[in-house]
């Protein structure tokens, strides 16, 4: 278990989305990737609030590609528009 | 909770208009009336109760009975989960009354009335299907743990049908390699392209080409609440081919991209109206005028539904609905975007509406859900009587734990119900913490509790703040019990009591049980008595009779070490006559035994072997926890009484591998209760491990708790011819005289009659039997006397006719192990004669006997004559045998 506070995840899921849903993940930022995925980046409190987005991405039936611990937005590679 | 919302929770839902019939599935799903358990297992919009539903209107009549439960995030707890799962049996079946009473007597533990419901269904004459659908919103491990102890302890007519859109915490992998288990996953349930082109171009009455179908259902994927969405967006339209590719050429998440398209479609009013309403987990005509502030919800609701606009009936009065739930995932996340700032008013207008209709669940849910938290905390606090009344405390915890924690500190009622919920997940530090911050927000000073309310405070449920100071006290109680600190246990109990308001029946019965335990283990049995009268009283005002029956078990064993073997008799009787014997309640089973073990005592073991077999017949599930070990005992003894000594001693092991305390002190160890039966059988050895592995010793200083191992003691030094048994006897029977246990000392004293039989002190032998036949007759207590059998048999005869304890003392003579009660000596032999003949038994010869005796040769002479003459027999060997068969003198070794 972790004590050191929050830990970034990056949480890849298959297709875009809307900006608008940005206020389903707390704030995560959803960068758009050029692939067709989205990567939903940003800090997550601990164990129990990163099952709370995985929840909510099957709840919103978006199929999930991988989750992993982040080192920040700076390296995801944005589509540009 | 409206009747009609709690119906549709296990209302089988029809097969629905505008869909698609899957005949491969269906014929699939075939198979799960021959398997134990059927797993749909895909995320939303996957089609798995539309199958389900499919499956289960096609299901011919005759083939099984259809149970079926629509589960949702509020059933995350065991009590109301198996609530619904129970009523959907009776609503399927119309038996299964028993489970529910079951449960609702014991709904911290569902499993007595599983096995009730199971017992049930193995007596069915078809098959029951149960269906428990959307089974990923219950997470709970009880839960989880339940549904694997049904299908553990399944019976061949039940199968179960999970739908869920994430595999359930159950061993599948076990019941997949038993093939027991049938799944129906996401590859499955996909449409294939024919089954697209059926839909497309069937119910949703569109016309597509093979390749339109073909683009549309791989950007879908098979999933069907986009190709649903798909339809939707294309119906009415001219341009259905720049539809297709503008649908085909997008990255966007499929349902994102296609309910955008489906909502900007909508006439600006329903798009408005589905926007606002998607706040509701269920929809009903009133609730959605409520909450939009308009008219004509329910003409809506209708249009929706016709529409095929993602509304989901939930009852066959079209009276609620919901929103399928990824079309609502949708709607929300709109509303959000769109209209953030008028969310909380929405949910404030569902609150309201919820509160009149006296939903208050659904209610504190809006109201958190709407940041109103001061309006969720007086909603809680309000409900929190009622809750408790219901069980419902693992619920009222949940609810206040979602309250911010400035709003629980100011309102000490509901920092009560936080205080609850910590001792239910046993985090007794913040407990204590918890409990000191509420007495310091009430009585900063420490001074008397204050009447009124403190400024500062809130309070909206004025007994509850007059009920905060017991309440206070019942769980320091209990914290100082686990301590195992019984002084101060017993002392904050009756603190307690004394605080307790006349109304509150459930804090009365708390600290009435706590102080009874404390004061129990004490070996304060006045005090423990006094204190478990209240609680049985509490109680039982407040209908929580299962929970009577439990206390009953103790204060009955209270009551007959207090020597009150009527008492406890009666308590039981009227105990008994709570539980309906219809649905025999939990605890019923231990009454039984109870009363079986008071008749023994009374020497009725007919009506005790009878009570023995209806416990039997009522089945493990109507016992609590010490009824397993209880119900051993008791028949072995009955066993022990009847000579099957053998018999006895096994079912005195099976007990031991048994043992559940339940909490209560060890009073009567079975090991000590095997020990007396060693003593019995002349196993001395083994008697003498036992005392030596209890470290038990004739110096001992007597204490209560060991007070029956004390007593097995003497019994197994009597039996040893110990010349310490008098002195353990003694001190044992001024400890038990002390502590008024009158039970104790009946025994003391009868083992104090033998003691001083054996040693030839005739005299105190008869005046310890004297008091022990009139504290016996007093109650109409017999074995503890009887089972003694030849040696107290011998005692008794020698009671003369004229002596009070004369009459009494047949009775037991009677009853006596060993002895035939008639036709005793017509002339009792006299204290000398008895010295005699004693002494006949023995190897000495007539001289021999009469210088032990200090008398002449003749006056020895005379004696036996006489002793001849009263046995009728004419030889010294024949005398010594004919006593041994009356029981006048305690057989040889």
């Amino acid at each position: 278990m972790s004590s050191t506070g929050p830990q970034r995840y990056a949480i890849r899921v298959r297709g875009h989305l809307a900006s608008r849903w940005a206020s389903r993940f707390d704030g995560m930022a959803l960068v758009p990737q050029d692939d067709g995925s989205t990567v939903i980046d940003g800090p997550v409190a601990d164990q129990s609030a990163l099952h709370g987005l995985l929840r909510t991405i099957s709840d919103l039936g978006l199929p999930l590609v991988s989750v992993t611990p982040s080192d920040g937005p700076a390296h995801l590679s944005r589509r540009t528009p | 909770m409206a009747p009609p919302l709690l119906q549709s929770k296990y209302r089988v839902p029809g097969h629905r208009p505008g869909t698609v019939t899957r005949p491969r599935l269906v014929e699939a799903l075939a198979a799960a009336l021959r398997t134990a358990v059927t797993v749909v297992s895909a995320p939303a919009g996957f089609g798995k109760s539309t199958l389900l539903a499919e499956w289960l209107a096609d299901l011919p009549a005759d083939t099984a009975t259809v149970g079926w439960v629509s589960l949702d995030k509020r059933d995350d707890d065991p009590a109301r989960f198996w609530g619904y799962v129970l009523a959907a049996f009776r609503a399927a079946t119309g038996v299964g009354d028993d489970a529910l009473g079951l449960l609702a007597s014991s709904p911290s533990s569902p499993e007595t009335a599983l096995v009730a419901l199971l017992n049930d269904i193995g007596r069915m004459p078809r098959d029951l299907v149960l269906v428990l659908d959307d089974l990923h919103l219950v997470t709970s491990p009880a839960v989880h743990d339940g549904i694997a102890f049904l299908l553990e302890h399944r019976v061949d007519q039940l199968h179960l049908v999970l739908a869920t859109r994430a595999d359930p915490p159950l061993p599948l992998a076990r019941w997949r390699a038993r093939g027991e288990l049938l799944e129906i996953r996401a590859a499955d349930l996909r449409f294939t392209e024919q089954e697209s082109a059926a839909y497309l171009n069937g119910p949703m009455g569109l016309s597509l080409s093979k390749h339109d179908v073909a683009t549309l259902d791989g950007r879908a994927e098979g999933w069907i609440a986009a190709l649903q969405l798909a339809a939707l967006s294309m119906r009415g339209r001219e341009d259905v081919g720049t539809f297709i590719a503008g649908f085909a050429g997008d990255d966007r998440h499929v349902v994102d991209y296609l309910a955008e398209e489906v909502l900007a479609r909508q006439p600006e009013e329903v798009r408005g109206f589905l926007l606002e309403t998607s706040i509701l987990e269920r929809l009903t005509g009133p609730l959605c005028d409520a909450v939009t502030g308009r008219e004509g919800g329910r003409a809506r609701l209708v249009d929706l539904e016709r529409a095929n606009l993602f509304l989901v009936p939930l009852d066959d009065r079209r009276q609620w609905y919901r929103y399928h739930h990824l079309f609502a995932e949708v709607l929300r996340t709109h509303l959000v975007d769109e209209r953030a700032d008028t969310v909380p008013e929405l949910h404030r207008r569902a609150c309201v509406w919820f509160t009149e209709r006296g939903d208050t669940a659904a209610a504190v849910e809006h109201a958190l859900a709407g940041g109103h938290v001061d309006r969720a905390a007086d909603l809680m606090e309000r409900a929190m009587p009622a809750m408790q009344r219901e069980r419902r405390e693992a619920e009222l915890g949940r609810w206040v734990r979602s309250l911010p924690d400035e709003i629980v500190r100011v309102r000490p009622v509901l920092g009560m119900a936080f205080v609850g919920a910590l001792a239910q997940t046993s985090e007794f530090d913040t407990l204590e913490q918890r409990l000191a911050e509420v007495e310091r927000a009430v009585r900063p000073d420490g001074g008397a509790w204050p009447a009124r309310v403190p400024p500062g405070l809130v309070v909206v449920d004025e007994d509850g703040y007059r009920s905060v100071p017991a309440g206070l006290e019942v769980y320091r109680a209990a914290l100082a019990l686990r301590r195992g600190d019984l002084d101060a246990a017993a002392a904050h109990a009756r603190e307690g009591l004394a605080l307790t308001p006349a109304s509150d029946d459930l804090t009365r019965a708390a600290a009435g049980a706590l102080g009874g335990l404390a004061s129990w283990s004490r070996g304060d049995l006045v005090g423990a008595e006094a204190a478990y009268v209240e609680s049985v009283a509490g109680l039982h005002r407040a209908r929580f009779v299962a929970d009577v029956l439990g206390c009953c078990i103790a204060l009955g064993d209270i009551r007959r070490t207090l020597g009150r073997l009527g008492d406890a008799e009666r308590l039981y009787r009227w105990a008994l006559g709570l539980s309906d014997p219809a649905a025999p309640l939990r605890g019923a089973a231990d009454m039984h035994v109870a009363l079986a073990g008071a008749l023994i005592e009374r020497d009725e073991l007919t009506a005790a072997a009878e009570h023995l077999d209806t416990a039997r017949r009522l089945g493990a599930h109507r016992g609590l926890p010490q009824n397993p070990y209880r119900s051993r005992v008791a028949q072995a003894r009955l066993l022990g009484i009847r000579g099957d000594l053998d018999g006895a001693l096994a079912l005195l092991e099976e007990a031991e591998r048994v043992h559940d305390g339940d909490y209560s002190p060890e009073v009567a160890p079975v090991p000590a209760v095997r020990a007396r039966l060693r003593v019995r059988r002349g196993e001395l050895p083994q008697a003498e491990a036992w005392a030596r592995e209890r470290g038990l010793s004739p110096g001992d200083e007597p204490t209560y708790l060991r007070e029956y191992e004390h007593i097995t003691l003497a019994r197994l030094l009597l039996a040893r011819r110990d010349d310490t048994a008098p002195a353990l006897l003694a001190r044992l029977l001024a400890a038990a005289e002390d502590g008024a246990r009158a039970g104790s000392v009946l025994e003391i004293l009868v083992l104090q009659a033998l003691a001083a039989q054996a040693r030839g002190d005739v005299p105190s032998a008869l005046e310890a039997l004297r008091r022990a036949v009139a504290l016996a007759e007093a109650e109409g207590v017999v074995r503890v006397v009887a089972d003694e059998g030849p040696p107290i048999a011998a005692l008794l005869r020698t009671l003369p006719k004229h002596d009070p304890a004369h009459a009494y003392g047949r009775r037991l003579l009677a009853a006596c192990a060993g002895v035939t009660p008639g036709p005793a000596l017509v002339d009792p032999l006299s204290d000398r004669e008895l010295d005699v003949l004693r002494l006949l038994g023995s190897d000495l010869d007539g001289p021999d006997i009469a210088r032990e005796l200090s008398v002449s040769l003749n006056t020895m002479r005379t004696h036996t004559k006489s002793i001849y003459a009263k046995l009728g027999v004419t030889s010294r060997r024949a005398a010594v045998r004919r006593a041994h068969d009356l029981g006048v003198l305690p057989r040889r070794r």
